[in-house]
């Protein structure tokens, strides 16, 4: 036991680690949370991260947020509430989600459209190629050929039964 | 030939959005590239609102004049400058000269408060950082970095400039420079 | 004694000069049809990777004998490091990957040189493959020289990246990457050979196709492997955060994925033909576009270690490879105009074409939510973040269409199904949608999405039940072999039409642990005190002791902690802190028991400190996240499958037999 506890030591020095992961004020933030906190958490962004969300970062004010979190919502609060809190100091930048107002429309309403001119382009198209498709054409004579040695060769490739 | 020439219009129409699309795309990130790294100087939603109340342990230095600690409703009524640092923060210590001369000279009109945040279990790197740059106006120490999450921080150091009535005029991510301190103070004292 | 840091940067001038002569003499080569110029180029394409190879020789030999006068070896390198570490510290920063990426494109290039099929598109695919390689070449050169030589070396370095030193992983994934963005230009460099040629048709697709297949697989494999790596050490409990990293990874693989899927379209239907060419140009694009993203600081990025001065260099050539191919494909329009014909929607061709408008959909938004943030920073100058919840919100139900047509598409025949086969076969998957669904709900799933991908799953391993019965059962009937015998049989000969099955199984497989994994994942951060047995989601913790350990170049401190269910002891877990060198970044590396139904996830969320009676540890349980890995792998076997030697088609045997010029 001294044995392992002087090797701790020795490592410990030499680390110099207790510093680096536990920078604290511990006792606030040595508590249990609950999953809500993680799923709220991942809503929100990292202040001091570079792109990680509160719910991820092991920053030291990631975890202290999670703890505010863990308060609010044991005070009642809801998850749009907490969310509020920290949008109403951190502006629109907190929200990993961003609010479906002003220019953030574009975000989620551009890729709607342009699946929608796609179909509608893409919908002309077919409509063009299935008109080709009706009237008669040249057909090449390789590709009689071809059409007769597949005729000639028996199966298909499979899908075609 | 005109069925050459009107060919070769429908090329360059079809081309048109391509090049519109990548020449949107290479601006946008021309001024990505330009701009430098992100991450930094985002504006504050306090603009123009009340600046949040804290109340936080004073350093032993100011607490003759200020008392154990500081509640900054209790002393709101003045403009301020409150600057937020950290003993492990290389740009603080570039700045925290510039503050003290800035308070030696706007110091009996403005309320000069800093808030050592985000640096917890580290007064004695605190009391070290004071005491190296001889700093006179009262400095708190924020050991949940609660007051930074009140504020709006998004790293250390930020300095917030806030009128009398307590709104914020505005907020500067990086340490200060002279001129931003008396510009910003110059705009607080009018 | 030469310096190895110049040793090395002659290499690459010579790579580099050898690179301008090959593309010059490949072009002259190709104009005047001078047979000589055009060999002499070939050969000089291998001259060009034996002088890259020189330089990746020279900057390991560099890395292991701590040659500290080599700039990179000096601000990457540290003599305490493990070997394997010092062997992938070539790629764990930028200019490192940059040789890297050169490295494997000129390897490519001498590859194509020595055994791509000598037809009219030969000279100038390489051309295109070296004026590649002149552009990664002089990034590396001259924008971010690895081979610096420091007039004051230090005595030891810093060591690479600690996030990348955790993880053995970060040995595989970046080379993987790396593999299928240069596989994916081989397609890329015959598209652009076929358009100055003229001869649009699906040659350049036939001669590529196994390129494509190839850059794809490895592309796959390097997004699963970099999922598994952030899942082992980033320590949320989760594997993927649509970081733009991650974004810029997986943009061209949503293209590279409908590209793979449209060629076929052409291969078969001759249709689709400006489509294939634009979306190999937007592929390689991209790969461009997302190395400038990241590397430049544009975005920003937790994985972005090294930013460097190469942002302006890749952003540049994104431009001209973009304009001049995008060019290149509008002159060429009169030749590659689809004069295409479809006989019905319902049709093979159809669900190719819906799966396209799905992926690209994906990719479109993606990439606009990974650029919106700088968007709304130009023109307004507010700050905004688009995070993992939009791009969830976003994707999961286009992927949920996806599974979809992945169940109905391989089932339908070309040109036109026949509806009575149909309307039975989508019966059936039906029965199998409803029956999944039913089950899921009685074991208590209720969100939506897993119980639909469930559904799905059931959708399409019914569709899949259907092929192979509809390929082997008729075949077996008039043989009157076995099913046995002809199912081998079949699996032997239609090695492509296999391989895909197998692929589209591990798309599901991967699918179900997505959903499963992120509907159903619980995190909780616990207390324990040592020696206490605390109940976690049906185990009970108990931290045993700190641990403190010491290894070459790492040092970690930890904490034991047995995993009991009921009275059994299942495992000993071992969340840690490490530690890399001198450097003062510390990685809370997690500890995870792996079982199939669920993965039991630890990390430390608090200090190990020994005079402290309990441990904060961060509990995550994530059902099914197993399955990605798992399907991964099925998905890079069923890649490997399609690839092995041996496929005979039935096209091809056609060809043999009439070869009259049926591409012209």
């Amino acid at each position: 036991m001294t044995l392992r506890r002087a090797r701790w030591r020795s490592a410990l020095a030499l680390l110099g680690l207790v510093c680096a992961l536990a920078v604290g004020s511990a006792a606030a933030q040595e508590r249990e949370l609950d999953p809500r906190v993680f799923e709220i958490g991942r809503e929100l962004r990292c202040p001091t991260c570079v792109s990680e969300s509160v719910g991820e970062s092991s920053a030291a004010i990631a975890r202290e947020m999670r703890v505010m979190i863990q308060e609010q919502l044991d005070q009642g609060a809801s998850r749009a509430e907490v969310l509020a809190f920290f949008q109403e100091r951190y502006g629109d930048w907190i929200l990993q989600n961003p609010p479906m107002r002003g220019m953030n429309l574009l975000v989620w309403l551009l890729p709607i459209a342009a699946v929608l001119v796609a179909v509608v382009v893409i919908a002309r198209l077919l409509r063009r190629w299935r008109v080709a498709a009706e009237t008669p054409v040249d057909v090449d004579p390789s590709d009689l050929d071809r059409v007769r040695a597949e005729l000639r060769s028996g199966f298909g490739d499979g899908a075609d039964r | 030939m005109s069925r050459d020439v009107s060919q070769g219009r429908s090329r360059v129409r079809r081309l048109l959005p391509v090049v519109a699309t990548v020449t949107a795309l290479t601006a946008l990130f021309l001024f990505g590239l330009l701009r430098g790294s992100p991450d930094r100087d985002i504006p504050s939603n306090f603009l123009g609102r009340q600046v949040p109340n804290f109340d936080l342990p004073v350093y032993e230095r100011y607490m003759a004049e200020f008392g154990p600690r500081l509640t900054l409703d209790e002393v709101r009524g003045r403009p301020m400058v409150i600057n937020f640092w950290a003993s492990w923060c290389g740009p603080c210590y570039e700045e925290a000269p510039h503050l003290q001369r800035a308070f030696d000279r706007y110091g009996d009109e403005v309320l000069f408060i800093g808030i050592q945040t985000q640096d917890r279990d580290a007064r004695a790197a605190g009391r070290a950082f004071i005491e190296r740059f001889d700093l006179t106006f009262p400095n708190v120490f924020d050991g949940d970095s609660r007051t930074s999450i009140a504020y709006g921080l998004f790293g250390v150091p930020e300095t917030f400039f806030v009128h009398a009535d307590g709104t914020l005029q505005f907020k500067y991510a990086g340490p200060v420079t002279e001129t931003i301190l008396s510009e910003q103070i110059g705009a607080l004292r009018r | 004694m030469v310096s190895l840091g110049v040793l090395g940067s002659s290499a690459l001038t010579l790579a580099l000069a050898l690179s301008i002569y090959a593309a010059v003499a490949g072009v002259l080569g190709a104009v005047r049809r001078d047979a000589r110029l055009q060999t002499s180029a070939r050969l000089t394409a291998i001259a060009v990777f034996l002088a890259t190879t020189t330089a990746i020789v020279v900057m390991q030999a560099a890395l292991l004998t701590d040659d500290f006068t080599v700039k990179y070896v000096a601000e990457h390198s540290r003599i305490e490091s493990p070997v394997w570490v010092k062997v992938v510290t070539l790629w764990a920063a930028l200019e490192g990957s940059v040789l890297l990426w050169a490295w494997l494109l000129t390897a490519y290039a001498a590859v194509l040189a020595v055994t791509a099929p000598n037809t009219i598109l030969r000279p100038w695919a390489l051309v295109v493959m070296q004026v590649v390689a002149i552009f990664f070449l002089s990034v590396v050169t001259f924008a971010a020289n690895p081979f610096i030589v420091l007039a004051n070396p230090p005595l030891d370095g810093p060591g690479a990246n600690p996030l990348l030193q955790n993880h053995w992983m970060m040995a595989v994934h970046p080379v993987l990457m790396y593999l299928g963005f240069v596989g994916l230009t081989v397609p890329f460099a015959f598209a652009m050979a076929a358009l100055i040629t003229r001869r649009p048709g699906t040659e350049w697709m036939r001669l590529t196709r196994r390129w494509t297949l190839l850059g794809w697989g490895f592309l796959t494999a390097a997004i699963v492997t970099g999922g598994w790596w952030s899942y082992e050490v980033l320590g949320w409990g989760g594997y993927w955060a649509w970081d733009p990293v991650e974004n810029v990874s997986i943009l061209p693989w949503f293209t590279a994925t409908a590209f793979l899927h449209s060629i076929q379209v052409q291969e078969r239907r001759r249709m689709l033909k400006s489509w294939n060419l634009l979306l190999i140009v937007l592929t390689f694009s991209l790969t461009l576009l997302g190395t400038f993203l990241i590397r430049s600081g544009v975005v920003s990025s937790v994985h972005a270690f090294g930013d460097g001065p190469v942002g302006p260099f890749f952003l540049t050539f994104f431009v001209i490879v973009a304009l001049a191919s995008i060019s290149l494909v509008v002159w060429r329009w009169d030749q590659i105009r689809d004069r295409a014909d479809l006989d019905s929607v319902v049709s093979r061709e159809g669900a190719f074409i819906g799966v396209n408008v799905l992926f690209l959909a994906m990719a479109f938004a993606v990439l606009l939510g990974t650029v919106f943030p700088l968007f709304v920073e130009a023109t307004t100058g507010a700050r905004v973040t688009v995070g993992a919840p939009f791009f969830d919100a976003i994707t999961l139900p286009v992927w949920m269409v996806v599974l979809l047509l992945m169940g109905v598409g391989p089932l339908l025949p070309w040109r036109r199904a026949e509806t009575q086969t149909l309307r039975s076969n989508l019966l059936v998957m039906t029965g199998a949608l409803v029956l999944a669904v039913v089950i899921a709900f009685a074991f208590g799933m209720r969100r939506p999405y897993p119980l639909l991908t469930l559904g799905l799953a059931g959708w399409n391993l019914a569709s899949v039940g259907l092929l192979l019965a509809g390929a082997i059962v008729p075949r077996a009937r008039i043989t009157g072999r076995s099913l046995g015998e002809v199912f081998t049989r079949y699996a032997f000969e239609q090695k492509r039409r296999v391989g895909s099955m197998v692929v589209h199984l591990g798309v599901i497989v991967i699918a179900i642990g997505i959903v499963g994994s992120g509907g159903y994942r619980v995190d909780q951060q616990l207390r324990l005190a040592y020696g206490e047995r605390v109940a976690y989601q049906g185990y009970e913790l108990q931290a045993l002791r700190p641990f403190a350990e010491q290894e070459a170049g790492r040092a970690s401190v930890g904490v034991e902690v047995a995993v009991w269910r009921g009275d059994r002891q299942i495992t000993v877990l071992t969340p840690r802190i490490n530690r890399f060198g001198t450097n003062q970044m510390t990685v809370p590396t997690p500890s995870v028991h792996y079982t199939a139904g669920h993965d039991l996830y630890l990390a430390l969320a608090g200090a190990v400190d020994p005079a402290q009676d309990f441990v904060i540890i961060r509990a995550v349980t994530s059902p099914l996240i197993t399955w990605i890995w798992f399907g991964g792998a099925i998905i890079v076997l069923g890649t490997a499958y399609a690839l092995s030697p041996g496929d005979r088609p039935l096209r091809r045997r056609v060809e043999a037999e009439a070869p009259a010029g049926a591409e012209a």
